[in-house]
C-alpha cells in the first residue's frame, strides 16, 4: 500500500498555514508572479543614498527579523553566494561577479521531490523537508537577476512548479547595479543592462563609494526598514551620476546585439554543417549550464537504496553524454556538436520563439569565461546567424 | 546522502551512549572467510561488531565498496584476503596490495582517521587470527568514535592557507620569439597539410578573450595561418586524439604538444588505446604556461623543454627533425604543491576532512575533470551507471565526495600530471594536490613515474612479489 501525504497534510504537519487546493496562490500572488516587472518599474522618486555602514545595518535588521540572507561571500579565494549568519560576512569587495550564478537558491542543484520507506509490506511515502520562510537575495548583479526572471517563465510560466512558486513567493532580490563590466560581460547584447531592473525587487546603484538604493515593486518597498527614514534621499545629483556610471558601463561593453529576431534563422540553421566545426572543441562536461543564471534543465533520479531514500530532482545539461541517451541506448544527439547545437538554439532560438521574443541568455559571460576549452556562445550565434541568412550548405 | 529530515545537523563524533561500532569486512572467500569460519567452528568469542561480505577475491575489491560501506553508516572497514603467495588465483591478493596501500594513502590525505580503513592477511587457518584483528579494529574504530556524516563542514572550519609558490623560476618568453615560433608552426602545419602526411592538425588559436588561446583544428594549408604558440597554450590537446584518430580518414593526425601533453600520449600508448604511428608529434619548446598572471604550478618542477617524444621541434629558425632542446639554461625549481602536501599532512586528519569536504561541498558534478583528462576516454564513465549506482548522483556531500575518491583512485598511477582537470575546475577543487600526493606515493612505493617507458604496464595492474606494505 502506497499512502503519500497531500500538500496540505505536510504544511499541517509542519504547522505552516494550508492554502485552498493543494498549492494555490492566491489571485493577487498569482498576478504579482506572472509579471513582476510590470509593477512599479520606474520608481525614481523615491531613493537614498547609503553607504556601507547603512546596508550593513539594514542587512543586520533583516537577518533579525527571520529572514535567510543569501549574499556574495569570499570562500577560499572565489566569490560566491552563500546563505550567511551575519552582515559582517558579505563581501563585495573587488566583486566582478560571484563564480556561479545564485540560481540554487531558487532551484536547487538537489532537491527532494518526496523520500520513500519500505515498512514491511508497505512503502510510505514523505514529504520532502520543509525549505524555510523567507529569504533575500543580496548583491545580485541584475544579469543574475534578469536570469532568475527566465527561471519564472520556466518554472512559474509554462505550467506551474509548486517547489519553485513556493520558493519564489518566498524569495525578495536586491539587485547591485555594475560599476563595471568585464571581458565576457554582454548583457547589453541580449537586450539588458549593467543597471537592468528585470527580477530585481531593490536595487543598490553603484556612486563612487556609495550607493542610491531604490525599490523596484512593492515586495521591496517593504524590505525598506524604518529606519530609513533617518537615511538621505538621493538628491538630483546622485541620480545624474548613477545614470552616468550605468551609461559609461554599457558604452564599455562593445558587442553587437544578438537579436531575438534572429531566432527563426538560427532555427533553419539546424542543419547546417557549421556546427560540426562550431562544436568540435566541446569536451563534452556541463560547466556551461551549471554556473548560467537562466538554465533550467534537470534531471530525476532516485537516490537512497532498496529500503529508504529520495526521488531527487537534479539539474543536467545538455552537453553531458547521457541527457538525451534514450534507455533503449539510441541517443538523438549522439555527437558533442549535436548536443552544443541543441545549447545555442535552445537560448537563442527555441525559446524566444516559444516565449515572446525573449532570450534565454542574460548575458553574465560565465560560460564564455569558465568554459575549459574557450568557447564563446556569442561567437557561436554570430556564425549561425550568418550562415543561416547566406542559407551556405542548407541541404 | 540527500537531505530526508529536517536537521541539518551532522552526526556527531561524540559517541552517543549505546553506540557501537559497526565494521564491514570486505573478506576473500577462500581465506579470510574460512578463516572467520575457523574461528566460529572453535567457539573463539570476539567482537561482534563487524558485517561480513565475502568477495572471491581482493583483487576484486573496488574501492567504491569501502565508499559505499562508509557511506551507508560503517565506522570501519576491514579488508582480509590470502598472504602474499597463496593466493587462490595465483595474484589477485597482490594486487590487492598496490590498490590498498594507494587508497589507505588518499583517504588518509582526505582525513580519514586511519584507524577506521585497515586491511589484514588472514589464511583459512588463522581463526586466532582473525578474532585477534577484529578485536582490535574494533577497539581502535571505539576509540575513533562515530564516523561523522559525509557532507559540508561548518562554514565556520577554518581553510588552511594557501601557501606561496614564491617567486616564478622564470619569465615568460618575449613576443618576438613567440612570434617566430608561431610562424615556423604554420609553415611546418601548411606544410604537412600540403604533402598529406597528416590530414588535421590540433594545435591552438586565439580565443574571444583577451590573451586567451583555445584550441584549434586546421584541415587545410592555408587555415594554418589561425595557430599560434604562445605562454597561454594551457589546454592538453591529446584530450582530442580519440576522437581525431577516429574520424581522421587516411591521413595521420599532426597534434602540436608541450612534453607535460605527451606524457599524455605515453599513457595512452601503454593503455593500448593509441597506435604512436598515427600521429605526428609538432614540439614546441614550453619554457611553461601562464595560468592567471603566474607561472602554472606545475611548470616550476619542470625541466624539459621540448618533448622528448616529438616527432618534429619548432624552433624559432625552423622545424626540426625529432627532440631538440635549445642550449638555454632551464631553470626548475621542486615543485611547490610539495610542501602544500607536507602543510597539509601536518594538519590533524580532522583538519584535513574539513579542508577536503569544504571543497567537494562545492563541487558542481560538471565533470569537466573528466572531459578534459586525456586518461579518462572510457566510453561510458562509472559515474554515468546507476544500475548498480556507485556514485550518488545529488550534488551534496556524499555523492561530490564519491566522485571525487572514484576520479583520484581511477586516475592513480596513470595521472601524467598535466594538471588540466585543476585548471578548468569552476570550484577550485586542489585536484592537483590528489592527483600529486598518489603519483608521490606510487614513486616512492614502485618506483613509477609517469614518463616511464610505454611498455611498462600501468603500476596498479601489475604488482611485484616484495611490494611493501603495512599490514596485520
Amino acid at each position: 500500500m502506497i499512502r503519500m501525504s497531500s500538500p496540505n497534510e505536510f504544511a499541517q504537519e509542519k504547522g505552516r498555514p494550508v492554502k485552498g487546493e493543494g498549492w494555490r496562490l492566491s489571485e493577487e500572488e498569482y498576478e504579482r508572479l506572472q509579471d513582476p516587472r510590470s509593477v512599479g518599474l520606474d520608481v525614481r522618486s523615491e531613493g537614498w543614498r547609503v553607504g556601507e555602514e547603512e546596508w550593513r545595518e539594514w542587512l543586520g535588521t533583516l537577518l533579525r527579523s527571520g529572514s535567510r540572507l543569501v549574499a556574495p561571500v569570499e570562500e577560499d579565494g572565489l566569490s560566491l553566494f552563500r546563505a550567511v549568519s551575519s552582515a559582517a560576512e558579505v563581501s563585495l569587495r573587488g566583486y566582478g561577479n560571484t563564480r556561479w550564478s545564485p540560481k540554487e537558491f531558487l532551484f536547487p542543484a538537489t532537491e527532494a521531490l518526496f523520500s520513500y520507506r519500505l515498512l514491511g509490506d508497505e512503502v510510505e511515502l514523505g514529504a520532502p523537508p520543509a525549505d524555510g520562510g523567507e529569504q533575500v537575495l543580496f548583491g545580485l548583479r541584475p544579469c543574475d537577476a534578469a536570469g532568475l526572471a527566465r527561471l519564472d517563465e520556466i518554472f512559474l510560466e509554462d505550467g506551474e512548479d509548486p517547489s519553485y512558486a513556493a520558493r519564489r513567493d518566498r524569495t525578495a532580490i536586491v539587485s547591485l547595479a555594475c560599476d563595471t563590466a568585464r571581458p565576457e560581460c554582454f548583457c547589453t547584447a541580449v537586450g539588458g543592462s549593467p543597471a537592468g531592473t528585470e527580477g530585481s525587487d531593490l536595487q543598490l546603484l553603484p556612486l563612487d563609494g556609495a550607493w542610491l538604493l531604490r525599490a523596484l515593486t512593492p515586495k521591496g518597498a517593504q524590505l525598506v526598514p524604518a529606519s530609513a527614514a533617518g537615511w538621505t534621499p538621493a538628491s538630483a545629483a546622485d541620480w545624474r551620476r548613477a545614470e552616468e556610471l550605468r551609461l559609461a558601463v554599457e558604452e564599455s561593453i562593445e558587442r553587437d546585439p544578438l537579436s531575438p529576431e534572429w531566432a527563426p534563422v538560427l532555427e533553419g540553421a539546424f542543419a547546417q554543417p557549421l556546427w560540426e566545426e562550431l562544436g568540435q572543441r566541446c569536451v563534452g562536461c556541463g560547466v556551461c549550464a551549471y554556473v548560467c543564471p537562466s538554465c533550467s534543465c534537470f534531471d530525476v533520479k532516485d537516490e537512497g537504496d532498496a529500503f529508504c531514500g529520495a526521488r531527487c530532482r537534479l539539474w543536467d545539461s545538455c552537453t553531458l553524454p547521457q541527457f538525451t541517451r534514450h534507455a533503449s541506448g539510441h541517443d538523438p544527439r549522439p555527437t558533442r556538436p549535436s548536443r552544443y547545437r541543441q545549447r545555442v538554439l535552445h537560448k537563442f532560438a527555441y525559446f524566444p520563439l516559444q516565449h515572446g521574443g525573449r532570450l534565454m541568455c542574460v548575458g553574465c559571460g560565465r560560460c564564455v569565461r569558465l568554459c575549459p576549452v574557450g568557447i564563446d556562445i556569442r561567437e557561436s550565434v554570430e556564425r549561425a546567424f550568418s550562415a543561416g541568412a547566406s542559407g551556405e550548405g542548407r541541404p | 546522502m540527500v537531505q530526508l529530515a529536517e536537521s541539518k545537523e551532522p552526526r556527531p563524533r561524540v559517541p552517543e551512549k549505546g553506540w557501537e561500532p559497526r565494521i564491514v569486512a570486505l573478506v576473500c572467500n577462500w581465506c579470510t572467510y574460512a578463516g572467520a569460519d575457523m574461528a566460529g567452528t572453535a567457539r573463539r568469542t570476539y567482537a561482534p561488531n563487524v558485517r561480513i561480505i565475502r568477495l572471491l577475491c581482493t583483487g576484486r575489491l573496488d574501492p567504491l565498496f569501502v565508499v559505499k560501506a562508509f557511506q551507508q553508516g560503517a565506522d570501519g572497514v576491514l579488508a582480509s584476503g590470502c598472504h602474499p603467495g597463496d593466493c587462490h588465483y595465483v595474484q589477485g591478493n597482490l594486487l590487492a596490495r598496490r590498490r590498498f596501500t594507494v587508497f589507505s594513502t588518499l583517504m588518509d590525505f582526505l582525513g580519514l582517521d586511519r584507524r577506521r580503513l585497515q586491511f589484514a592477511w588472514v589464511s583459512a587457518s588463522e581463526g586466532v587470527k582473525w578474532a585477534r584483528v577484529v578485536d582490535e579494529m574494533t577497539q581502535a574504530v571505539r576509540e575513533a568514535g562515530p564516523l561523522a556524516t559525509w557532507a559540508a563542514p561548518a562554514a565556520t572550519a577554518p581553510s588552511p592557507p594557501l601557501l606561496d609558490p614564491g617567486a616564478e623560476p622564470r619569465q615568460a618568453p618575449s613576443r618576438e620569439e613567440s612570434g617566430r615560433i608561431t610562424a615556423q608552426l604554420q609553415e611546418t602545419a601548411a606544410n604537412l597539410l600540403a604533402e598529406g602526411k597528416v590530414s588535421v592538425v590540433a594545435g591552438y588559436a586565439s580565443g574571444s578573450l583577451p590573451g586567451q588561446m583555445v584550441p584549434a583544428f586546421v584541415t587545410a594549408p592555408e587555415e594554418a595561418s589561425r595557430l599560434a604558440w604562445n605562454e597561454r597554450c594551457a589546454n592538453n590537446l591529446t584530450v582530442y586524439l580519440p576522437e581525431l584518430l577516429r574520424k581522421k580518414g587516411t591521413g595521420k593526425v599532426g597534434l602540436v604538444v608541450k612534453s607535460c601533453d605527451a606524457r599524455a600520449l605515453l599513457g595512452l600508448m601503454r593503455e593500448s588505446q593509441l597506435d604512436r604511428a598515427d600521429v605526428v608529434l609538432l614540439g614546441v619548446p614550453c619554457t611553461g604556461v601562464w595560468d592567471g598572471g603566474r607561472l602554472a604550478l606545475k611548470c616550476y618542477g619542470c625541466s624539459e623543454e621540448v618533448s622528448p617524444l616529438a616527432d618534429l621541434t619548432i624552433t624559432p629558425e625552423g622545424a626540426r627533425q625529432g627532440p631538440l632542446a635549445s642550449a638555454r639554461e632551464r631553470v626548475a625549481v621542486s615543485d611547490p604543491r610539495d610542501a602544500e602536501i607536507a602543510a597539509l599532512e601536518s594538519l590533524p586528519p580532522e583538519a584535513r576532512w574539513d579542508y577536503w569536504q569544504r571543497q567537494f561541498a562545492r563541487c558542481l558534478r560538471c565533470y569537466a575533470c573528466k572531459a578534459v583528462c586525456p586518461l579518462c576516454y572510457c566510453a561510458t564513465c562509472i559515474a554515468e551507471k546507476h544500475r548498480p549506482q556507485w556514485i550518488p548522483a545529488a550534488f551534496d556531500g556524499a555523492g561530490n565526495t564519491a566522485w571525487n575518491i572514484a576520479r583520484a583512485m581511477h586516475l592513480a598511477g596513470r595521472c601524467v600530471g598535466c594538471d588540466e582537470c585543476a585548471r578548468v575546475c569552476p570550484a577550485d577543487i586542489r585536484l592537483d594536490l590528489l592527483n600529486r600526493r598518489l603519483a608521490l606515493e606510487i614513486e616512492s612505493r614502485f618506483g613509477y613515474r609517469a614518463d616511464a617507458d610505454p611498455s611498462a604496464p600501468p603500476p596498479l595492474t601489475t604488482f611485484r612479489p616484495d611490494d611493501p606494505d603495512e599490514f596485520a
